[in-house]
């Protein structure tokens, strides 16, 4: 009968085994060869969390350095903190929200006008209106400012022009003096993040080549020179990130000459194209039939189309003849696609040489985002592209990031930290993070 | 004219059966000895175990057993510290047999009713892979009834037909959030039937060796008319039809057995089980919605199983007139090739230790206990659908108690 007490109490033993969970061994954390402690974000609207072409509080608690500050603590990363909209002031400069989808699955979206945290509209002599916000006056870890360019970052007066950046300035415009670059540089950081420059191609194509400049790519090395010196200067590691294809988004490719075309057609089999205005050389625009090589901006207003026009020719359907083109500001033509493409190339080869001779990590958002839009991106059983809403990447505004779509550019950010300075920065849960709201 | 094609998702929900849904817990004796069994007369169980060797049972039997299960896994994120477990969840498989002949005669009857394949999984509704998987519960209980003839003195064979009745309740999340941000939930939720048989050689050539050879056919179940249920943001229910339902057919794979009992001594058995499974039978799984949109369309996702073989050994000791010591052990290689591991049941090969104890409380009426510990080896892939990366390792405790009355 001994045996059989032992064997009882084996048997108890192995059912108290039971209680114990299953636990897998993971490598310790490190910081390996870089210093979390103080990590600073330089960069435009992506970096400041920006999405459905406003920057509110939702998206500010969502942008990418926020998520890779989140996981830089368990490798000796300090706190992290960001202008923040107060709540009271949630909505910030007001952004799109989906509202529905129309009979034809056209989504409708509408603007979010309460809340907002605009101050004043205050218009600067010689500039125009500039859109002032509530003051932010704590400490900055995010210093992403939307709308700024490279080209701005020494330029004086700068604090007095774009609001997003005078919110975070003590004075009022228009009496800031102090430029972008020393503004951040201003106090001690171990570590930086720096995604500027997409703005000095993507102004121009947004505006269809019509309202802004590409930056003259000579201006943007030297400056890239000087802001990559200026930011190691003190010893301070870092990553950066070279400027997306800005024709990969879907502001380019969502509303397509063939689609609006087709829609034309389905009233009017008789006509043949639709006629922009677009670049020959130089500055010289003549009209000419569109193709699909000619880029069609996302917030253009397709119910123009066919709409009288007076023309000495008398009234003329919009759009669909050679005298009542589409405007130059709804169209990043052929050949202004490819103005922009080389000044993007010419940017990233500044980007890519200036950080490897710094040693600095590089996380290639160009080929990353190309990559996506040409085969899409399967991660956690979702199934991620680069069109507009179904997509998932994109927000309503077609050029800035979800939630989701930050995860995943904060993910490859570390991926290429990691991969330089030999740290383990656990990547973040991209299913923990949202992606389009749908009503 | 923002005319998008909106959301055709190549998500929905996909239901796996891995080595990990074998359920080998047919008869607390044989689990106390590795869930060996093929080549010994132990009790009713033999009706699965090998219906050949029914006919040598010295007695009536009618017997029931259950093994609470419960499976702990933990998936670590590739690239992070993060563990993610598996909710505490209990299965319950049984079994139940009744075995009925004239005494000493050449044929006897019996019914089995058993659960050899099933999964109990609940990782949550938050975890990394919840795209992939919430949770899954699913049942296959087979009803075998059962005919064993002695052929002569050393050989005997039985066989039986297998009704199987199915059952699969599986949630996922939907990576399609409201305006509060919540994802939508999809659930597939069916019963079905299928059908398959049992057969089985007994050869018993001195008092020293038994010899078992069985067969367990496919059985292919086939769940139609499945409630398929997508809760998604209102603005986007139309591309989610409701009431759906689905049809899936799933065949649950034969398997080949080869058992050997030895007996040195009065008070000692011991056995040798060796199991193919024909998993290669499992190279896809379909979907087919009833209602389709361009949002949901029929799935069809590769498996490429291959045959996983199981090596078991165990004894057994008879301590005393009333009592038997049991223990065994075996191995088991998984059937899910690189790649396809899912959260449904984290396959990888794995090894288990039995015991168990067994006691006559009165002449007639036996009562068994039995307790097995199960480790899968830790396994890190990167699954080829979802994409969803990193390292499972997973542990099983399953008890067992079983009483039986002979007369």
């Amino acid at each position: 009968m001994k045996t059989l007490k032992h064997f009882i109490y084996i048997i108890i033993g192995l059912v108290g085994l039971a209680a114990c969970k299953p636990e897998i061994n993971t490598p310790k954390p490190s910081h390996g060869t870089a210093n979390f402690s103080r990590f600073i974000a330089v960069g435009n609207s992506l970096t400041a969390g920006y999405a459905d072409g406003g920057l509110y509080l939702q998206g500010q608690l969502n942008s990418y350095p926020a998520i890779m500050a989140k996981q830089m603590l368990s490798v000796g990363g300090g706190t992290f903190t960001q202008p923040l909209f107060s709540t009271a002031q949630a909505n910030g400069s007001g952004y799109l929200q989906l509202t529905g989808f129309s009979s034809t699955g056209s989504p409708i979206t509408a603007p979010v006008t309460s809340n907002l945290a605009v101050r004043e509209i205050l218009p600067v002599p010689g500039f125009g209106n500039v859109t002032l916000y509530s003051k932010y006056s704590g400490d900055i870890n995010n210093y992403g400012v939307p709308g700024i360019k490279l080209l701005n970052i020494t330029y004086a007066p700068y604090g007095n022009l774009n609001g997003f950046y005078e919110r975070l300035l003590p004075g009022d415009s228009p009496t800031n003096t102090t430029p972008y670059l020393a503004f951040i540089t201003a106090k001690p950081f171990t570590f930086f993040s720096n995604w500027l420059g997409n703005n000095d191609a993507l102004a121009y194509a947004t505006s269809g080549g019509a309202g802004d400049v590409l930056t003259d790519p000579t201006t943007f090395a030297a400056l890239n020179t000087l802001l990559i010196n200026t930011l190691t200067a003190t010893g301070a590691k870092g990553v950066v990130a070279t400027i997306p294809d800005v024709t990969s988004i879907p502001y380019f490719n969502t509303v397509t000459e063939g689609a609006i075309l087709a829609g034309v057609q389905k009233a009017n089999p008789t006509v043949t194209g639709l006629y922009i205005n677009a670049l020959v050389s130089g500055t010289n625009y003549a009209p000419r039939v569109a193709t699909p090589a000619d880029l069609i901006v996302l917030t253009f207003p397709t119910s123009k189309i066919g709409q009288p026009v007076s023309t000495p020719y008398g009234n003329l359907p919009y759009g669909l003849t050679p005298y009542t083109p589409i405007d130059n500001q709804y169209v990043l033509d052929a050949n202004e696609v490819t103005l922009t493409e080389n000044a993007v190339t010419a940017f990233n080869t500044t980007i890519v040489s200036t950080a490897n001779a710094k040693g600095l990590a590089v996380f290639d958002a160009y080929t990353f985002l190309k990559n996506i839009k040409l085969n899409g991106l399967v991660t956690n059983g979702i199934s991620l592209n680069s069109n507009y809403i179904s997509g998932g990447l994109f927000s309503l505004d077609g050029v800035h990031l979800t939630p989701r779509g930050y995860a995943i550019v904060a993910n490859e950010f570390i991926k290429a930290i990691n991969a330089k300075y030999g740290s383990n920065i656990p990547l973040a849960d991209v299913a923990a993070y949202g992606g389009i709201k749908f009503p | 004219m923002k005319k998008i094609l909106l959301l055709v998702l190549a998500l929905i929900p996909v239901l796996t059966f891995a080595q990990g849904f074998q359920v080998n817990l047919e008869g607390q004796k044989q689990i106390g000895m590795g869930h060996t069994g093929t080549g010994l007369v132990q009790d009713g169980a033999s009706a699965f175990f090998n219906p050949g060797a029914m006919v040598l049972l010295p007695e009536n039997y009618i017997q029931a057993g259950i093994s609470p299960l419960l499976f702990k896994s933990d998936f670590n994120p590739a690239g992070t510290n993060v563990q993610d477990q598996s909710l505490n969840k209990v299965a319950t498989p049984f079994n139940f047999y009744a075995v009925w002949g004239p005494k000493s005669s050449w044929w006897k009857l019996g019914l089995g009713v058993y659960t050899p394949f099933g999964g109990l999984t609940d990782w949550g509704k938050s975890w990394q892979g919840k795209y992939v998987l919430e949770s899954l519960d699913l049942k296959a209980i087979y009803f075998q009834p059962t005919l064993s003839i002695k052929i002569n003195k050393v050989f005997s064979i039985g066989g039986g037909f297998v009704y199987n009745r199915g059952s699969v309740d599986l949630t996922q999340a939907i990576p399609l959030g409201n305006s509060s941000g919540q994802d939508g939930q999809a659930e597939l939720k069916g019963t079905g039937k299928g059908y398959g048989w049992n057969a089985g050689i007994f050869i018993k050539p001195s008092s020293k060796i038994s010899i078992g050879l069985t067969h367990r056919s496919k059985v292919s179940t086939t769940i139609n008319n499945g409630n398929a249920i997508f809760t998604v943001p209102t603005s986007l229910q139309s591309g989610f039809p409701q009431p759906n339902s689905f049809t899936s057919t799933i065949p649950l794979p034969a398997t080949n057995s080869l058992g050997i009992g030895l007996y040195p001594t009065d008070k000692w058995t011991v056995a040798f089980d060796v199991n193919l499974v024909n998993w290669n039978v499992y190279k896809v799984l379909a979907f087919d919605y009833k209602t389709n949109t361009s949002s949901l369309q029929d799935t069809y996702s590769q498996r490429n199983y291959k045959n996983a073989v199981t090596l078991r050994a165990g004894a057994q000791y008879k301590a005393t007139t009333k009592t038997a010591l049991r223990f065994g052990g075996g191995y088991a290689t998984t059937a899910v090739q690189d790649g396809y591991v899912t959260p449904e049941a984290p396959d990888a090969n794995r090894v288990y230790v039995t015991a168990g104890l067994g006691y006559k409380l009165t002449k007639g009426l036996d009562v068994d206990v039995s307790f097995e510990y199960e480790h899968l080896m830790s396994r890190t892939q990167t699954n080829i659908q979802s994409q969803l990366s990193g390292t499972f390792k997973t542990n099983v405790y399953i008890p067992g108690i079983s009483l039986a009355y002979h007369w």
